[in-house]
């Protein structure tokens, strides 16, 4: 599913170059449920946004699905982003202005689907997730575990091959986060594949496999 | 992503900011309206200069004498179409058809002191125009389709209801002056060749005139008018003409016939208007040429007033189009600044809305469908404001037309505004629209 090679990762400070990721090697098969541990200003996001197709690295390969994304232009990247990758961020970046149901299936709508069937298509998700009593209200006015289940309904609304969640607990309090786990857990048991980013060792002992990166190294974590 | 989903997204984003929504558009708003008012004063200013321009027939040309020697002309001059040569601007009408002087003797009668000894010659001698140089004129001059001669004078008259002998512009014509100035009678008929040849005191009242001394045209018709205590069988009455730039003023005037109109009235006083008018309108410049060598031939030491209606029609087309051009460029001038105003506006709402932008990239949002949501916002503002627009002018007009400004709503005018208004818009609107859509997506992420 994810085979990443020799990838390396770094910014320009000023005139000094400064490396994050550093050789890392990584790969997942399809159906397991990964977490990356790490310490903040390790490279985690700097990782999961390679991962998720949102930045290129500076050199390696990254191959998802058998897809050289190393080698695509930003216009098929966006298309990957939209077909191959459900995204959970920290702060569920909701949008304010729409409704539950229209952030749960905008990325349906992209594809070109009308509101109606992309609607049908979310649905069983939707129910799954027990937000189906939600859906024309504003993520203003949910909770936070509330607005995490929007932001995973919407990331499993394309049927995505790999989820990616960076710090889907962060900011939620321990019950809440407690919840979601479960429901990564499940998921992953529907045969979901999922990548979680943590720095929270609990929180990555819900996973199958930890990873963790350290000063821009990854490595695998001992085995529970 | 699908039109309609784009428009459901633009509209969700509209309708949660109604009232930006007419901050941005205010720009458009009073574009739109001006435009529309633009181009209905416009309208209303050709329609205008057509109005006054009815009694005219495009390719006439009147010739006149205007002498220098001030004993002359006092009771009488030309008649003619534009008279004796009013100014060409619409409405400023030239009144009964007084010579204005406008060109010709140059000087103002009287105008000058002392100053005739030194133009000599010129125009010093009484000639008067007749009806042998109207021959002259339409055998030599070649590409003439008719000719007439005419003049005017005040006249006490009597009869009818009129109470006190009252003062009337007496225009003598020939029987062809009713068609070459576009009269129609709503009753009777015109003078006609017998009524010329036998000199009979025959007339035809003007609308007003009509009404002024018998009441109503229907009480004129065949009843008798004193002209200088002579009296005269009304054989026909004119419809209304309304107000006209120059020459007589159909509805204020009595028309009886030229050879008439010599005899009892003017006698060899006579100073009147050669009117001709040219079968193709492109040919009255070469026309005049050739009116100033058979007259120089005839005249040598007199300069005559040779006007044409064509180009007076041309003078006040062309003032009306400056109005137009100048209401224009102020369309524009609000425009550009309504444009800019809606482009800041944009820009701002661009930036507030990175974050949004930058997940809707990260959901894998097509570049180009985030450039169409924000240029179909821009353009749905501007179509909102356009339509506001035209509903102020739609307001406005009555104001305006207070001012006794013509104004012509016209549905194309409005169609044009709208057009306009959302053009402007959806122009400004794309640049902000640009840089929305080039937003890297994880830059947009983490900016709050
Ligand atoms: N755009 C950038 N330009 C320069 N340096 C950056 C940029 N983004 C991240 N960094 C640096 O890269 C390092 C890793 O950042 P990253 O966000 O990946 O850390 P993280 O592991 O996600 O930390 P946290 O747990 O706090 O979220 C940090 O030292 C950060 O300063
Ligand atoms: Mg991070």
């Amino acid at each position: 599913m994810i085979d990443i090679k020799n990838l390396n990762k770094g910014y320009m400070l000023g005139e000094e170059y400064l490396p994050i990721l550093k050789n890392i090697n990584f790969h997942v098969d399809e159906g397991e449920f990964v977490a990356i541990l790490g310490p903040s200003g390790s490279g985690k996001t700097t990782f999961m946004n390679v991962i998720g197709c949102m930045d290129i690295s500076d050199s390696g390969e990254y191959y998802l699905d058998g897809l050289s994304i190393h080698e695509m232009p930003e216009e098929q990247l966006t298309e990957i982003r939209n077909k191959e990758i459900g995204f959970i961020f920290q702060n569920y970046q909701l949008i304010s202005t729409y409704t539950v149901l229209q952030n749960i299936i905008m990325p349906l709508l992209m594809r070109g689907m009308d509101h109606r069937s992309a609607e049908e298509q979310c649905m069983e998700t939707i129910k799954l997730l027990g937000i189906d009593h939600r859906l024309d209200h504003k993520p203003s006015e949910l909770s936070g575990g509330q607005k995490q289940r929007v932001s995973i309904a919407r990331a499993m609304a394309g049927n995505p091959a790999i989820l990616l969640a960076d710090e889907p607990t962060g900011a939620l309090d321990t019950n809440s986060g407690k919840e979601v786990l479960k429901l990564f857990q499940e998921l992953n048991a529907m045969g979901h594949t999922i990548v979680m980013i943590t720095h929270d060792l609990k929180v990555a002992q819900s996973a199958k496999r930890i990873c963790k990166i350290v000063d821009g190294r990854l490595s695998e974590y001992s085995v529970r | 992503m699908r039109i309609s989903e784009l428009f459901r997204l633009v509209y969700l984003n509209l309708s949660q900011n109604k009232f930006k929504v007419i901050l941005t558009s205010i720009g458009i708003v009073v574009g739109t309206a001006t435009i529309m008012m633009v181009i209905a004063i416009g309208t209303g200013g050709k329609q205008d200069v057509a109005e006054q321009f009815k009694n005219l027939n495009a390719g006439a040309i009147d010739i006149s004498y205007e002498s220098t020697n001030s004993s002359s002309s006092s009771g009488n001059s030309g008649g003619g179409f534009p008279g004796g040569g009013g100014g060409g601007f619409p409405g400023r009408s030239s009144g009964g058809g007084f010579s204005g002087g406008m060109a010709g003797g140059g000087f103002p009668r009287g105008g000058f002191p002392g100053g005739s000894g030194a133009d000599d010659r010129i125009n010093q001698e009484d000639v008067s125009l007749t009806e042998d140089d109207m021959d002259d004129l339409q055998v030599f001059v070649p590409g003439l389709s008719d000719a007439t001669i005419s003049f005017s004078t005040k006249a006490d008259c009597d009869g009818g209801e009129l109470e006190d002998t009252t003062s009337f512009t007496i225009a003598g014509v020939k029987d062809n002056y009713a068609t070459l100035s576009n009269m129609t009678l709503s009753m009777g008929e015109f003078l006609t060749e017998e009524n010329e040849t036998n000199k009979e005191k025959v007339c035809v009242l003007g609308y007003n005139t009509a009404l002024e001394i018998f009441g109503s045209g229907y009480d004129a018709y065949d009843g008798t008018v004193y002209i200088d205590d002579r009296p005269y069988t009304v054989s026909g009455v004119l419809e209304e003409m309304g107000t006209v730039s120059s020459g007589i003023s159909p509805d204020e005037a009595i028309f009886i016939p030229y050879a008439t109109g010599v005899k009892y009235l003017t006698g060899d006083e006579v100073s009147p208007t050669i009117t001709l008018i040219a079968e193709d309108v492109n040919n009255v410049d070469t026309i005049k040429s050739y009116v100033t060598d058979v007259l120089l031939d005839s005249y040598p030491n007199s300069e005559f007033t040779i006007t044409d209606a064509g180009s007076k029609m041309e003078a006040a087309m062309a003032s009306n189009d400056t109005l137009t051009m100048l209401l224009i460029a102020m369309a524009v001038i609000v425009f550009i600044v309504g444009g800019i105003g809606i482009m800041n506006v944009l820009f701002v709402s661009v930036k507030e809305r990175t974050n949004e932008i930058g997940i809707l990239k990260a959901l894998g949002c097509k570049q180009s469908d985030i450039l169409k949501e924000f240029v179909f916002e821009a353009s749905c503002i501007s179509l909102i404001g356009a339509l506001m627009g035209v509903m102020i002018a739609l307001g406005i007009t009555p104001i305006i037309e207070r001012f006794s400004v013509t104004v012509v709503l016209s549905v194309s005018g409005a169609i044009i505004s709208l057009l306009f208004g959302v053009l402007t818009g959806t122009i400004f609107g794309f640049y902000p629209a640009y840089k929305a859509s080039k937003l890297i997506p994880i830059v947009a992420l983490n900016q709050e």
